[in-house]
């Protein structure tokens, strides 16, 4: 029988994967059902929702439409790296404070998007803030204590 | 089971954040924003097979053939199931418990009423094979007519449900009499709770016992029909959900797409995980249904109702039952000598329509809030005098006293804050260059649905409290308030609790679901603690090994983890000290909201079904949570784009456990309903019965970009009538009435009247 598989070879969070997957293997199956990293949530595969949102070399990118092959030589950042030596990102803490989620299931993606958006520089008012963060569904409307958590970290991440 | 340590109190918030009303932060929050909370479907089990449904592309019809040949020859395949191969299934009792009629369920159709109905199911070895496969199968039908919606000429008046029969006075004679009177018709879409996190489930069979790792708003109902499907006794079923990505009434039930799984783990031997496409969320379970209402008011020259006639119809599906009780607001909003409601339900080739935030309440508001608008037009008063002088002083339906209704106060404060004596009354009399603004307002109202819960709370060795229940947490905020209900009971710090939620094997709870847990569970929790607190201070008293023993003190004080007498003239030591002093190891004490000498089958009826609920105007009451939403538009002149730019909205729901979280439950409910107003709507392809726009790119939900600030304000008081420690429902309540809000913001802006939802800009232009 042919072989259907591929070796592909990420960087997450500083850590190498090596991995013998097939080549339709997206990047978000292969973070949540090989690597077990399920932080990265799965709305289902249309890049509508935004809660799979990735850094993939700094910039978010929706990991449910990229293959995870496309990210060999890159360096992958998930949720479960951005706190660094144990210290919540300022985002995270910002969230946590501003009550900027209920059921938790957009939020890794939201929380992603909001530290590019402030990379970005793209936190500079509500309004900017409101017009970045559109591509992050959130269905339990946790939306303006979203935009008051990412007002306060831009504050802080440029303090 | 799942373990939250609570670290993170809110420095603003004071000393009193830990306690029951206080603004803790969200005790599961660290996991959630960490990545680290693992929901249901993400546990990682050895031998994981993975299952994809294939669903009906025809409304309406039988299945003539499957051909499987091409699915069965695919790479990875373990197993094509169809009617013919799944295992049979005994039909399960519904959610109030009726016993079934005795016939095998099949969880997989031969006869087909909605389009997307499961017709069969791959296992392969991974995901991507079992996608690749299902897509091989080959399904051929004999295709009939379609029953495509309400619209449709086939689809006919419907069933009268006389259980939805409300009347008094002579409604009709009295409108007929009136000198005012204005008649209008409303209709709401289909619409989807659209939760981020497809529905799904991993479940796994060890000889007879089935664990199924799902999300659900109800583990004891669910778990109950599991073990009648596969005729097992209901303790050899475990649910395990310990977070749950968003429900909205669309995860309380267990769905066929469950039975397709379990059945493929029994028949593989192998755990088997199956979640929806994001399509099949819009076809495997139903949305809200659509609704059409006539309501139709008679008042006097000076806007006093005299009469109300509301007649009114919804979808169900043609096997299903599905009533949304659209009289619930009209008959009780506002004050009439007559009324009449009657409510047909209408078949068509649907999937069957579901719970979604505040079913009924939400259509029926709609209904009635828009009619008095119109009215106050009519008779040329002021939108919210018009309410006023038609406050219900009773439950104009029971005729019963209200048990708190804070309405007027929430009209006061909402008006006040939101400026709304500055209005100019004429429609399109306010504007901001080519934009007219539209100020509305609307009320809203949700009852207090009351079940049973039981708790467990333990006190450890090490002066730790734990508590356990079956209950769930999918944002509302459980974990966090049973963890300062307990704290405070007990006299412990918060961050000494750990809360233990989402498995069945946990002491038992009823559905999360009409806003009822947080009312049901902190009773459950207190009583718990209440009684683990009696024994550790009978013990603190009474045994001779403690050194609280020779003060023959009658009570002790219990704070901050520490033990001593009220007067503080004795010792003063931790829990675990006395503990450790008495010889015990721990403490444990069983809690529940349940009637005294209820007998175990009570107790499993309560908790499985929801045929105990009691009524909302049981005894001497009528219990609600009330609302004021003040709402401002912006409407482009030229293309009739409407934004909502400002929102006030003034809400009662009694005691607030946790106001910093309940706020936000009031704000996601005001946004679901802006989306409601303005976006969403499910539009069926009238040739085959089909949901057109099945995902989260057509189907629109309100993004970051649609909200403005939102300002909420509690108006609420203790309602010791409605729950043990004096809180109402908080969950459901603020979608209610903000539909109409902004329809009669938008009449006001435009001087159109846009009784169709969702409000979309060709309706205006």
């Amino acid at each position: 029988m042919t072989k259907t598989t591929i070796p592909v070879h990420l960087d997450i969070n500083g850590h190498l994967h090596g991995l013998d997957i097939e080549p339709r293997v997206t990047l978000l199956d292969a973070l949540r059902d090989r690597l077990g990293l399920t932080g990265t949530k799965k709305g289902r595969d249309h890049g509508q929702c935004g809660a799979c949102t990735v850094h993939i070399d700094g910039e978010r990118v929706l990991a449910c439409l990229t293959l995870a092959a496309q990210a060999e030589g890159r360096t992958v950042t998930t949720i479960e790296g951005l706190a660094r030596e144990g210290e919540m990102h300022p985002v995270q803490a910002a969230f946590l404070e501003q009550d900027a989620f209920q059921c938790g299931y957009c939020t890794p993606g939201q929380i992603m998007s909001a530290v590019a958006c402030i990379r970005e520089g793209h936190a500079g008012s509500d309004g900017e803030i409101r017009e970045y963060m559109a591509g992050n569904l959130c269905r339990c409307g946790a939306y303006p204590h979203i935009v008051a958590a990412i007002r306060q970290a831009a504050l802080e991440v440029a303090s | 089971m799942t373990v939250h340590n609570i670290r993170h109190g809110d420095a603003s918030d004071g000393a009193f954040a830990e306690a029951v009303g206080g603004r803790l932060s969200r005790v599961d929050g660290p996991a959630k924003i960490t990545g680290a909370a693992k929901y249901a479907v993400e546990q990682q089990l050895e031998g994981l097979a993975y299952a994809v449904l294939v669903g009906s592309t025809i409304a309406s019809g039988k299945v003539l053939a499957i051909d499987t040949k091409a699915a069965e020859a695919a790479p990875g395949m373990l197993q094509v199931l169809t009617p013919d191969t799944i295992i049979s299934l005994r039909t399960a009792a519904d959610w109030f418990g009726t016993p079934p009629p005795d016939k095998p369920y099949c969880p997989l159709a031969r006869d087909i009423t909605f389009s997307g109905q499961y017709v069969a199911a791959i296992v392969a070895e991974t995901f991507e094979q079992a996608v690749a496969a299902a897509a091989l199968v080959k399904v051929s039908y004999d295709e009939t007519s379609t029953i495509v919606d309400l619209s449709d000429a086939k689809a006919g008046d419907g069933i009268p449900i006389d259980a939805m029969t409300k009347e008094w006075g002579d409604a009709q004679g009295a409108f007929a009499s009136a000198p005012v009177r204005i008649c209008a018709a409303y209709n709401t879409p289909r619409e989807y709770q659209a939760p981020m996190e497809p529905h799904g489930l991993i479940a796994r069979w060890e000889g007879d016992k089935l664990t199924v790792w799902e999300p659900s708003q109800w583990l004891d109902g669910m778990a109950r029909t599991y073990a009648e499907w596969f005729d097992v006794p209901f303790e050899n079923v475990r649910l395990v959900s310990p977070y749950i990505g968003g429900g909205f009434g669309s995860k309380a039930l267990a769905l066929s797409h469950g039975a397709v799984a379990a059945c493929a783990a029994k028949m593989l031997s192998r755990p088997v995980r199956l979640v929806m496409t994001r399509p099949q969320t819009f076809t495997g379970y139903g949305g809200r249904a659509a609704t059409r209402q006539t309501v139709t008011i008679g008042a006097d020259a000076d806007g006093k109702i005299q009469s109300i006639v509301h007649r009114s119809v919804n979808e169900t599906s043609i096997d299903g039952m599905w009533v949304e009780p659209l009289g619930s607001v009209t008959s009780i909003m506002y004050s009439t000598p007559n009324f009449s409601s009657k409510q047909n339900v209408v078949r068509v080739n649907s999937v069957v329509p579901g719970a979604m935030r505040a079913p009924g309440e939400n259509p029926s508001a709609f209904g009635i809030e828009c009619a008095i608008d119109e009215l106050a037009y009519e008779v040329g008063i002021d939108p919210l005098e018009i309410r006023l002088r038609n406050y219900a002083e009773q439950d104009p339906h029971a005729k019963k006293a209200w048990s708190t209704r804070q309405l007027r106060e929430a009209f006061a404060a909402g008006a006040e804050r939101f400026g709304w004596a500055r209005r100019s009354p004429e429609p399109r009399s306010m504007r901001d260059g080519n934009q007219l603004i539209g100020w509305g307002v609307a009320a809203g109202t949700y009852p207090v649905r009351r079940a049973y819960g039981e708790a467990i709370v333990r006190i450890l060795a090490d002066g730790s409290v734990e508590v356990e229940s079956s209950s769930i947490d999918m944002g509302q905020g459980t974990y966090t308030i049973l963890a300062q209900t307990a704290a405070e009971t007990v006299g412990v710090r918060a961050d000494d609790v750990v809360v233990k939620l989402g498995d069945s094997r946990f002491p038992r709870a009823g559905v999360t679901g009409g806003s009822r847990l947080a009312g049901v569970m902190t009773g459950a929790v207190y009583k718990a603690a209440s009684s683990a607190l009696d024994q550790l201070v009978g013990l603190a008293i009474g045994d001779p090994r403690s050194p609280f023993h020779p003060l023959q003190a009658n009570t002790l004080v219990v704070a901050n983890g520490r033990i001593a007498s009220p007067r503080g003239d004795g010792p003063d030591v931790s829990i675990a000290e006395l503990l450790k002093s008495v010889g015990r190891d721990h403490i444990e004490a069983t809690g529940d909201t349940m009637p005294e000498n209820s007998t175990p089958e009570e107790r499993y009826k309560n908790y499985t079904t929801i045929a105990m609920a009691l009524p909302h105007t049981e005894g001497d009451y009528s219990r609600h949570s009330w609302c004021a939403h003040f709402i401002e538009v912006r409407v482009d002149e030229d293309f009739g784009t409407v934004r909502v730019s400002r929102v006030v909205s003034a809400l009662d729901s009694g005691r607030l456990y946790n106001p910093k979280l309940a706020e936000s439950q009031w704000k996601g409910g005001i946004i679901m309903g802006i989306g409601q107003a303005l976006l969403e709507e499910g539009i069926v392809d009238r040739r085959h019965g089909r949901i057109v726009n099945d995902n989260l790119a057509d189907y629109l939900v309100p993004t970051n970009a649609d909200i403005p600030d939102i300002e909420v304000i509690s108006v609420g008081i203790p309602d010791l009538h409605s729950s043990v420690l004096g809180g109402k429902g908080v969950g459901e309540l603020a979608i209610v009435g903000v539909a109409p809000a902004i329809a009669n913001a938008v009449f006001h802006a435009t001087g159109k009247r846009i009784r169709d939802l969702p409000i979309t800009l060709e309706k205006l232009i």
